[in-house]
């Protein structure tokens, strides 16, 4: 097999999932926390692949396909929220919008 | 067939009442004559039921659901003829007295009475599990829709501790069934087994003792008691605090024979706690309906005394006493009523010299009263005899505690008395005040008559509740 | 003769359905004859039952069922009337004063607004005792024992305006549920072993019963027996119960329910002889009885008082004489006591009445002067009171005291105190007599006096007073032990007396003297304090303040059970009910609110707390998964 083993995949993937886990945390701008969370499923994406190829296995592959679809949607409905809020002239940050509380 | 009637009649005379716009005259007078044909036909059911022969009689059965082996099952033994003749009997006087004072939103409240007749019944005579507990449950819909709406003051709070307590307890019934269906694979009381289960056992008690109810699961009583209407009173203490000691028998007794000899000292001493604490508190109650209140419970113990002393004198004892107290709280807190028409409280302070110049209310009251702290020669005198002397045979303790509450009954009964008909005229009792009059004599003097009738013969409850009066071996043998 | 026992139960019955049943749709007066003449029929039905149970000769005991009243299993006690000699010489002497007093009452309370109230109830009464003496059962006879003590407290409170009479009513009532408490406490052993109530039943289960069982049971109809009897201890009732009107007080508690407990104790003396012990704690009780109520007796101001405390004082001879076995002698007190007595009662109530209703002897002083037909009648009552022959009292009272030395070393004690009890009996009842009915009439006399149409009362008040007078002087010819003894040999097949206490002709003799020597001695005495004047009445503070308080009784009762009582209720009310028991659910509803609120708190509404609640979620998750696999 050509190419550097399977753990440096890992490596990078886990790497852009933690980046994209701490961004969604500690970021409060609405629209920066979405980007971080396309990072998070990029990067399991790249775990998808890397395994995939480890495996010899094309469903990781495909897979990795749908997540990219389905993000794609996700990044809709969100963006979509997001123009809504600030339609309404609402802070964009996320520790002023949470009147959904008990 | 003549018990599914017995059931099923007033159910569809509610939903009639409740679906067609009939005047307030209609209804009321609707409802009158359907609780006066229930008791019609339950006088004939009584007229054809043969004493001799155990077992289930005017039985009736059909499947509901058969997958879980959930039949309606339906019928009636010796001692829940009796006590589905007092639910009529009480019913009709009840709904009479609504009829006579006139309830506003009249079709609500006449058909929720009529429902309320039919589930009780229904208790009485439910052979399966299931269905005994959907009539359970029936049974308290419209108790609590009667006393949220046309009760009195704190009627939500009494309401809110009504619902509370008869929840928790029939949430513990409806596991302890499910876990009782489940093992033995049939929810019929009449084919299923015994169970030596005492958690099962247990979760049933706890829905009884509170329904009866017994100390210390009474929280619930003087609220309801106080802020139903004294129609409504009178039912939860004639009748449904006797459904609570019906399932005790039926159900707790017959189905769980070791947990109840495991468990009886324990019951024995709730029971007697119950009997002595009502007692005690019912002697300074400043009102009416608190004496009464306190004293139905206190009466609970003492039927709990009887059913789980184990010997046929007790059995035979707890249900005479069971329908004669049931038909002495029913007129007691009738007469209440009428007294709080009359004066707008029961409270002793105000009250007083009633008797003067109303020689029917003071004729009734007395007769009732007397015959409530049970005077010798009064059907509650033989049933309380019969229970003491049975739980005598138990242990002498348990009657020596009895005869206390003898002593303590004619206390607070005579102060009851004495506080509404004697000494000084009270400063709500007006001379305008009318004596009774014909329509609350009519409904009264029924009752009050069934009870002199019982007090003459006894021996037509007590010997004819078991077959054979051998109230044991009916128990053990599960009344095949 | 069962045709006429059941007559007698149910003639006055009827009369009290009636009369209930009518209400006021017949006039007071109708009220009053309808009860009269039931009482009277009752009279006549218990002669009739009588001559024919005298003239049979064989079979003494008839029992006759009218149906099974309560049935559990085996024990099915009937309704079934008893006639024997023993219920009988009953049926006669309730029937017959009964009927006396009734028609005395017709004079006295005429004019009461609630007279047909009064009539329904004293039918009632009568019903009721003639069920308490005719019952053929234990069951039967605690059935009647109820409703006489029902009857009692409706007409102790007749008159409800007044607090006194409903505390009085009350106070009655209550002491006798004890008492009915105990008895059938008893009751409970019995059926416990025999499974019965019938009378032969239960008299051959005492006596296979264990020592204890049996004293026991006799304990426990004995207190029965005192409560109704107002002896010591459960006597402090008796005085109060004077609050009713003056002919309730002659019937009821003087002549008729007040001796219920000699009866009892004559009725089942089987089962109190195989508790000797028991048996003789009754004859102490009356001893002790008859001692306290004379001296309390004799501080009394109030005309009915002191023949209530003379009454309780006579019961105790009788609970004497049939504690020490003498049970017709007890059974001869009761009849000559019931004449006696009610001839006080009802004279006294004859001076009351026209006096517009003065009980106060100070201010009824001299009456007699004015009222010479009630003073003869009320002396004659006075004389056969305190035992002097030929009147009746004499006969009855000195055949107990007799008995009583016979028993051994505590009889002695006994017969001490009985003659004790005769000295006393002199003093208080001639007491009475001199200060009411003797000398010049007082002011408040003079005053308030008014005849009936120039004669002393209605001819339905004289006629009974006339007629008990008679027999209060011949009603003791009965019987003259030991020489000539009908009555006796009459109840011999149901009450035999026992041979210790048959005293000998010498012991006889000697008791008698001395009885009635100490009884004209207190007659004397009272003659010189209170007749003459010539002796001032002695005046001892201490003991006149003990006798007033009547031993302080009633002090200790009220420590000792009302107060506790009424301090436990209200202490269980505030401690217990209101805090823990009614607050329990709604404070299960507290508390599942409260909880709710906690668990509120996590819902921050911050996107990042969720987030981070799921991702510690996952990983903790599949931690959990890579740890388990």
């Amino acid at each position: 097999m050509l190419g550097p083993g399977v753990a440096w995949y890992l490596g990078v993937a886990a790497f852009l999932f933690g980046i994209g886990a701490l961004g969604v945390l500690l970021r409060r701008n609405v629209l920066i926390v979405l980007l971080s969370l396309e990072i998070m499923l990029n990067g399991a994406n790249l775990a998808l692949i890397g395994f995939s190829r480890h495996a010899h296995n094309g469903a990781g592959q495909i897979f990795a396909l749908a997540v990219m679809a389905v993000a794609a949607a996700e990044v809709c409905v969100g963006l979509g929220l997001v123009v809504a809020i600030h339609r309404r002239n609402l802070d964009l940050d996320v520790d002023k919008l949470s009147e959904l509380r008990g | 067939m003549i018990t599914t009637v017995l059931i099923w009649l007033p159910i569809a005379a509610a939903l009639v009442v409740w679906i067609l716009p009939l005047s307030r005259y209609a209804t009321g007078s609707l409802a009158v004559l359907v609780s006066l044909a229930e008791v019609g036909i339950w006088i004939e059911q009584a007229a054809r039921f043969d004493f001799a022969r155990s077992g289930l009689q005017f039985e009736q059965r059909g499947s509901w659901i058969s997958d879980l082996h959930v039949s309606y099952h339906v019928g009636v033994y010796g001692f829940s003829l009796w006590l589905v003749g007092l639910t009529v009997v009480c019913m009709a006087a009840a709904i009479s007295y609504g009829f006579w004072v006139g309830r506003d939103r009249s079709r609500a409240y006449f058909g929720l009475m009529l429902f309320l007749s039919g589930t009780i019944v229904g208790v009485f005579t439910a052979q399966d599990l299931l269905l005994f507990y959907a009539f359970f449950e029936g049974m308290l819909i419209p108790l609590y829709i009667l006393l949220g709406v046309w009760g009195g003051a704190g009627r939500l709070g009494a309401t809110v501790k009504l619902l509370i307590y008869t929840m928790a307890g029939s949430l513990l019934m409806l596991a302890a069934l499910v876990a009782y269906g489940l093992h033995a694979g049939t929810f019929d009381l009449v084919d299923g087994p015994t169970s030596i289960s005492r958690w099962i056992f247990l979760g049933f008690m706890f829905a009884f003792a509170i329904k009866a109810p017994f100390f210390p699961f009474h929280g619930w009583l003087p609220d309801s008691y106080r802020e139903a209407p004294p129609e409504v009173t009178a039912i939860l203490s004639g009748v449904i605090a006797k459904a609570g000691t019906y399932g005790m028998l039926r159900i707790a007794i017959t189905k769980f024979p070791e947990p109840t000899s495991y468990y009886r000292t324990l019951i024995l001493a709730l029971a007697a706690t119950a009997l002595i604490y009502g007692s005690i508190l019912a002697f300074r109650s400043p009102d009416f309906r608190g004496v009464v209140a306190y004293s139905s419970m206190a009466q609970s113990g003492l039927i709990g005394l009887g059913l789980f002393s184990g010997v046929g004198l007790g059995l035979d004892g707890a249900v005479l006493q069971m329908v004669a107290h049931g038909l002495v709280s029913t007129a007691l807190f009738l007469l209440a009523g009428t007294i709080e028409r009359r004066t707008t409280t029961g409270l002793f302070a105000l009250l007083g010299g009633m008797a003067k110049g109303r020689p029917a209310l003071a004729t009734l009251l007395m007769t009732v009263g007397i015959i409530s702290l049970a005077v010798p020669g009064s059907a509650t005198f033989a049933g309380e005899f019969l229970i003491l002397a049975g739980a005598f045979q138990r242990a002498w303790w348990w009657a020596a505690i009895g005869c206390a509450a003898i002593v303590l009954a004619a206390m607070y009964m005579l102060r009851l008395i004495s506080g509404v008909l004697h000494e000084a005229r009270g400063s709500t009792v007006d001379d305008a005040a009318l004596d009774l009059r014909a329509g609350e004599l009519a409904l009264i003097v029924p009752l009050v008559a069934g009870l002199v009738f019982l007090s003459a013969w006894p021996a037509g409850i007590s010997h004819h509740s078991f077959a054979g009066d051998q109230p044991v071996q009916a128990v053990q043998g599960q009344f095949k | 003769m069962i045709a006429g026992a059941w007559l007698c139960l149910l003639a006055p019955l009827a009369g009290f359905l009636l009369i209930t049943l009518l209400g006021t749709r017949i006039s007071r007066v109708a009220a009053a004859w309808i009860s009269t003449g039931s009482v009277v029929t009752a009279f006549g039905g218990a002669v009739w039952s009588f001559a024919e149970l005298w003239a049979d000769g064989g079979e003494r005991t008839h029992l006759s069922t009218a149906w099974t009243w309560l049935q559990a299993g085996n024990f099915k006690p009937g309704l079934e009337v008893l006639v024997d000699p023993l219920s009988t010489m009953m049926m006669l002497v309730v029937s017959g004063v009964g009927a006396l007093i009734v028609l005395y009452s017709v004079g006295y309370m005429h004019g009461d607004d609630e007279e047909r109230r009064y009539f329904a109830y004293m039918a009632l009464f009568v019903f009721s005792m003639l069920l308490l003496v005719q019952g053929g059962n234990l069951l039967l006879l605690i059935v009647g024992w109820g409703l006489v003590g029902l009857s009692s407290y409706l007409l102790i409170g007749f008159w409800h305006e007044r607090p006194t009479a409903v505390a009085a009513a009350k106070k009655a009532f209550i002491m006798n549920a004890f008492g009915d408490a105990t008895m059938v406490l008893a009751f409970f052993v019995l059926i416990a072993h025999s499974g019965s109530l019938a009378f032969g039943t239960s008299f051959d289960t005492a006596t296979t019963l264990s020592p204890t069982a049996v004293n026991l049971v006799a304990l426990g109809l004995l207190g029965g027996a005192a409560a109704k009897s107002a002896q010591i201890p459960l006597h402090t009732w008796l005085p109060d119960a004077m609050e009713g009107p003056t002919p309730v007080s002659a019937l009821i508690h003087a002549a008729t329910m007040v001796t219920a407990g000699v009866y009892l104790i004559a009725r089942t003396h089987p089962i109190f002889e195989q508790a000797r012990t028991v048996e003789l704690v009754a004859a102490g009780a009356g001893a002790l009885t008859l001692l306290v109520a004379g001296f309390v007796a004799l501080v009394q101001v109030d005309i009915k008082r002191v023949i209530a405390y003379s009454t309780m004082s006579q019961i105790g001879y009788m609970f004497l004489g049939a504690g020490v076995g003498a049970y017709a002698n007890g059974m001869f007190h009761l009849m000559t006591h019931a004449f006696f007595k009610a001839l006080l009662f009802l004279g006294a109530g004859v001076a009351i009445h026209a006096l517009g209703g003065e009980q106060d002897i100070r201010k009824m002083r001299g009456v007699g002067a004015l009222m010479p037909w009630t003073k003869w009648a009320f002396l004659v009552g006075s004389l056969a009171l305190v035992g002097i022959p030929p009147f009746s009292g004499f006969f009855s009272k000195d055949s107990i005291i007799a008995a009583a030395m016979t028993i051994g070393w505590y009889g002695w004690f006994l017969w001490a105190a009985a003659l004790v009890g005769a000295f006393l009996t002199g003093l208080y009842t001639f007491r009475l007599y001199f200060v009411v009915f003797r000398g010049e009439p007082s002011p408040f006399v003079r005053e308030h006096h008014h005849a009936h149409h120039g004669k002393e009362g209605p001819w339905t008040m004289m006629v009974p007073v006339v007629v008990l007078a008679v027999l209060a002087v011949i009603g003791g010819w009965l019987q003259f032990a030991p020489i000539w003894t009908p009555l006796t040999s009459w109840l011999e097949p149901v009450a035999r007396t026992l041979p210790v206490a048959e005293p000998t002709s010498w012991q006889e003799g000697i008791s008698s003297a001395l009885a009635v020597g100490l009884g004209v001695a207190g007659i004397v005495v009272a003659w010189l304090v209170y007749g003459t004047g010539r002796i001032a009445v002695p005046r001892v503070a201490a003991l006149q303040r003990l006798f007033e308080h009547k031993f302080y009784f009633d002090e200790l009762y009220d420590a000792i059970f009302y107060k506790p009582a009424v301090a436990t209720s209200l202490v269980s009310h505030r401690e217990l009910e209101e805090p823990v028991l009614l607050a329990a659910g709604p404070d299960i509803g507290e508390t599942a609110f409260d909880t709710g609120r906690g668990v509120r708190r996590l819902q921050t509404g911050l996107l990042r707390t969720y987030v981070f609640f799921l991702g510690t979620g996952m990983a903790v998750l599949a931690i959990v998964f890579l740890l388990t696999k």
